[in-house]
């Protein structure tokens, strides 16, 4: 089937983006309280006005009939961000930060979204990854690339300890076991004195082939901070993180753990291995988060168990929720707004766990499928029979 | 008519209860068999047994070399018997096409090198089996073949029930289990679906059919021959007239005077 | 090991054992009557430990100042009060949800437990810091030896056992009890027999949570002291005691809290003997990991959980 590209519906899609592209570097630079919350509330008007003039459900279309278009918009998106605070390092840390958390909570909606097994030590994987960077970077000289990819299969090959129980039929299984190893985790952490115990590791920053991450660069006359660097790297994991999950999702694979996660009986009554798919979502996620983990190690310089308690895995799994079970583009963009706001909106960071607990309690009783629901499975977007 | 599927002394306890008593029945191939008795008298348990979802406590299951009472449920389903749900068991947030390829389970390449990265093949297995897949629901109804990329959730429960049978037909199975699949229809729905049914098999040759019904006009117009249940004990077998008109038969249905 | 340390480490054990036995009993009360985890309910115990707190504080201030008064008083305004949430937390999050799929019940009870976490961490006075509980019991104690019987020990294990009498008379003596073990058994028909479903689920709540505020006012006068993260590991471990005792199995659940409490013990005594410098807060990395390989090989429990699904 050829595909046309017809320019006219991409319109809404690409002005959305740059609307968004917009906010968000205003957002970033706003500096006073009350400017960001003017930013916030205005943004918040502005929405629910497109939505009354039937704007976003024009723009969504336009997203969903045009996924390349839909990406690299975002790609843009991000790059102009970072080209206007190229020589601030809070604002393209935090963009960097965002970008990993996308890829972790890309695994999580894989294990929780799609085959429905439960994980809250989201956090417990991501800081296995930390600090298997942390011991491997000190430790040995092992070159950085592989260092992260051991990290990932860290946290697969640890989460695979618990897979037995995890692959009990009641979620309530998966959740006690999740939860009882993140408790477990960091307390193994902080009586732990070879890893630094409470007060935690450092870490030398990252370097791969040479290219050395914690040096800034210079750009014609111009610096730029070295988090950039990370910016890019994390954009490019995001990205094929993404790509990944989404053609998973757009597959046979894709159906097998949505069927798992709805119905286990008729899944065995038709063939669908339901162990395999529940193993299979649960490994590769973890190993995202292992990723992840290990590329935020080596970006902060610093790893310590009180990053990676229960409160922080329930900030993931609602990251999930808010954006839309199941929805990958609804999960980054809660993302974002799950972890920038705080940093911004200084006097609700003490509230943040409060806030986010109590969100998820108001979508799940009123709006389950989250504020960007997930769509029926499209296979060949573009396609008509 | 050789023997497609013959279970031997199949027992099957639930605790204290005894739901199936040493039963011993056979099924030939390519016939329509129905299934009847009272409430409680072992029919949807039997289905159960025989696709793995329980675990028989005694007995043998013979079936294309195979004993299906020590087989799981998915190695059964790749051995070709599909079933329905006495209690619709449809993925409602999934397309209609979905819950059908659901079904065609083991026609579908699940390796994850394939879905991932060889998008083309991918892209020419799917046309394939949506080709096929619109072929069979048109069968049952045109306008719903129309909608296979909707929300199963979105359509009436005629229309699901018809497509939870096509889940279990778009495999090409060689023995289909239907479970009450008229309850809730009137008669003139639960003759189309059942004219739909036989069309269906004369695309299937070699297809044997068991059907589980309440509805005795079903049995006595599409059935070949019946066995009759009755506190797990196969009581009586034949043609439905015979059947029909077996005192033990009567009694099981309607009691003594 | 003297006789004295072992005395203690015993009537320690027990005392743990007793209090995860209330909170496991809760967990398998709101499973057996709603296929329900509640992730909720250690902290229902902190929040009742709290408003235990605030009640006495209450009395000080008032000029009550008896013991037996005080703790009486205490007592009952927790354990009502957090009757009342826990059979709040069943009408407004919990039936709401019944026909949704089960995960949601597990995330809002869960996010709830966060909820009343942040809220006593935030908003009572200096909640982030631990806070010491009056010492309302008798300091008295009985000597055999070098084996020393605590008074206040043995009036909590008594108090502990008799609300779990009570609670097993109720739920097998009562016509009450049978409501509850009959919608338990099987919802749809207990309604046809006339059965208020809905008032025997609240009620069933407000038992487990009322249990576990009666927890809570134990764990905060034995170690006299509380604080707002207690609830999430007393939950954890509540949870696992009734898993290992098969969820839904009241029996299973207490023998579940004492059969963690004996594996902290276990793991205090003999990590340190074996691995000379390991601290002792490695006993619960050990009782978890125990559980966690538990649950491997037999996950429905001991004794197990009940099934019920029909096909």
């Amino acid at each position: 089937m050829k595909r046309l590209f017809d320019p006219a519906t991409a319109v809404p899609a690409l002005v959305s983006m740059a609307g968004g592209t917009l906010f968000a570097v205003l957002f970033l630079h706003a500096e006073t309280q009350s400017a960001v919350m003017g930013l916030t509330l205005g943004a918040v008007i502005a929405l629910f006005l497109l939505a009354r003039f039937g704007w976003n459900a024009r723009a969504t279309a336009s997203f969903a009939g045009h996924g390349r278009v839909a990406q690299g918009s975002v790609l843009a998106g991000v790059l102009i961000v970072t080209a206007v605070f190229h020589d601030q390092h809070f604002p393209l840390l935090m963009l960097a930060t965002v970008l990993l958390y996308i890829v972790v909570c890309l695994g999580l909606n894989l294990q929780l979204g799609y085959a429905g097994v439960v994980n809250f030590a989201g956090a417990a994987f991501f800081g296995i990854g930390c600090y298997t960077a942390a011991v491997l970077t000190n430790h040995t000289s092992l070159p950085h690339l592989a260092v992260v990819f051991v990290g990932g299969l860290m946290a697969a090959g640890i989460g695979s300890l618990l897979i037995l129980p995890v692959l009990r039929t009641y979620g309530h299984y998966a959740a006690l076991i999740t939860i009882a190893f993140g408790i477990l985790f960091r307390v193994f952490l902080e009586v732990n004195d070879a890893l630094g115990g409470p007060q935690g590791m450092k870490l030398p920053g990252m370097q791969i082939l040479g290219w050395k991450l914690n040096d800034s660069l210079q750009f014609g006359g111009t610096e730029i901070s070295f988090y950039a660097n990370y910016v890019l790297l994390a954009l490019a994991m995001a990205a094929i993180a993404f790509t990944l999950v989404r053609r998973l999702e757009r597959s046979w694979i894709g159906l097998n753990l949505d069927a798992v996660r709805l119905d286990e009986t008729a899944c065995a009554a038709f063939g669908i291995d339901v162990a395999r798919w529940k193993i299979t979502a649960f490994t590769l996620g973890n190993f995202l988060a292992g990723l992840a983990g290990s590329v935020y190690a080596m970006m902060t310089g610093f790893v310590a168990p009180n990053s990676f308690t229960f409160g922080d895995s329930l900030i993931l799994v609602s990251i999930v929720i808010l954006g839309g079970i199941g929805n990958p583009w609804g999960l980054s963009v809660a993302a974002a707004i799950v972890l920038m706001l705080p940093e911004k909106l200084q006097f609700i960071q003490e509230y943040r766990l409060l806030l986010y607990a109590g969100l998820v309690i108001l979508i799940l009783l009123f709006k389950p499928g989250g504020l960007m629901p997930r769509q029926v499975r499209n296979y060949l977007p573009g396609w008509k029979p | 008519m050789s023997t497609l599927l013959a279970c031997d002394s199949l027992s099957m306890r639930f605790g204290g209860l005894v739901a199936l008593d040493q039963l011993s029945l056979a099924v030939n191939e390519g016939e329509i068999l129905g299934l009847i008795g009272p409430n409680g008298s072992g029919k949807t348990t039997f289905f159960n047994v025989i696709t793995g979802i329980y675990q028989a406590n005694e007995g043998r299951v013979d079936y294309l070399g195979h004993d299906l009472a020590r087989m799981s449920a998915q190695e059964i389903y790749r051995a070709g018997v599909t079933r329905t749900f006495q209690r619709s068991r449809l993925c409602l947030p999934l397309s209609i096409f979905d819950n059908l390829m659901i079904g065609n389970h083991r026609r579908l390449d699940h390796n994850l090198w394939f879905n991932l990265f060889r998008r083309a093949a991918f892209q020419a297995q799917f046309e394939e089996q949506y080709a096929k897949a619109r072929e069979l629901v048109r069968t049952f109804s045109a306008s719903l073949a129309e909608r296979l990329f909707e929300a199963a959730g979105s359509v009436n429960m005629i229309d699901r029930r018809r497509i939870e049978i096509c889940r279990a037909l778009i495999s090409q199975p060689t023995l289909l289990l239907l479970d009450e699949p008229s309850a809730g229809m009137t008669q003139e729905e639960t003759r189309e679906l059942m004219d739909d049914i036989l069309i269906v098999r004369e695309h299937m040759p070699g297809l044997a059919i068991i059907i589980i019904e309440h509805e005795m006009n079903v049995i006595e117009r599409i059935t070949e021959r019946c066995i009759v249940l009755n506190y797990g004990q196969k009581i009586c077998e034949g043609p439905y007239a015979r059947v029909a008109a077996d005192p033990q038969v009567q009694e099981a249905y309607l009691g003594t005077e | 090991m003297t006789l004295g340390l072992l005395s203690q480490y015993v009537f320690n054990g027990l005392m743990l054992g007793m209090i995860y036995a209330m909170v496991a009993v809760g967990f398998t009360l709101f499973f057996g009557v709603l296929d329900v985890i509640k992730f909720s309910h250690g902290d229902v115990l902190m929040v009742g430990a709290f408003t235990g707190l605030a009640t006495y504080l209450g009395l000080q201030a008032a000029g009550a100042d008896s013991p037996l008064a005080q703790l009486l008083v205490m007592t009952l305004v927790a354990t009502l009060s957090m009757a009342l949430l826990g059979a709040l937390i069943a009408k407004y999050l919990v039936l709401p949800l019944r026909l949704a799929p089960p995960l949601n019940t597990l995330l809002i009870t869960l996010m709830l437990g966060s909820v009343l976490r942040e809220v006593v961490r935030l908003f009572y006075p200096q909640g982030s810091n631990p806070k010491p509980y009056p010492r309302l019991l008798p300091a008295d104690f009985v000597s055999f030896g070098s084996f020393t019987l605590r008074a206040d020990s043995m009036i909590l294990l008594l108090a502990g056992l008799a609300a779990i009498v009570a609670v097993h008379l109720l739920i097998t003596r009562t016509k009450l009890g049978l409501a509850i073990r009959a919608v338990a058994q099987d919802a749809e028909t207990a309604r046809i027999m006339g059965i208020n479903f809905e008032f025997i689920v609240l009620l069933t709540f407000a038992i487990g949570s009322g249990m576990a505020a009666l927890g809570g006012l134990m764990n905060g006068l034995y170690y006299n002291e509380v604080n707002f993260g207690m609830g999430l590991l007393l939950g954890v471990i509540g949870f696992s005691a009734a898993v290992i005792g098969g969820l839904g199995n009241i029996y299973g659940a207490i023998l579940g809290g004492f059969l963690f409490s004996a594996l902290q013990s276990v793991g205090a005594v003999t990590l340190p003997a074996l691995f000379p410098g390991t601290s002792t807060a490695y006993k619960d990395v050990f009782a978890f990991a125990v559980v966690i390989v538990f649950m491997a090989w037999r996950p429905t429990g001991l004794i197990a959980e009940k099934k019920s699904e029909r096909v």
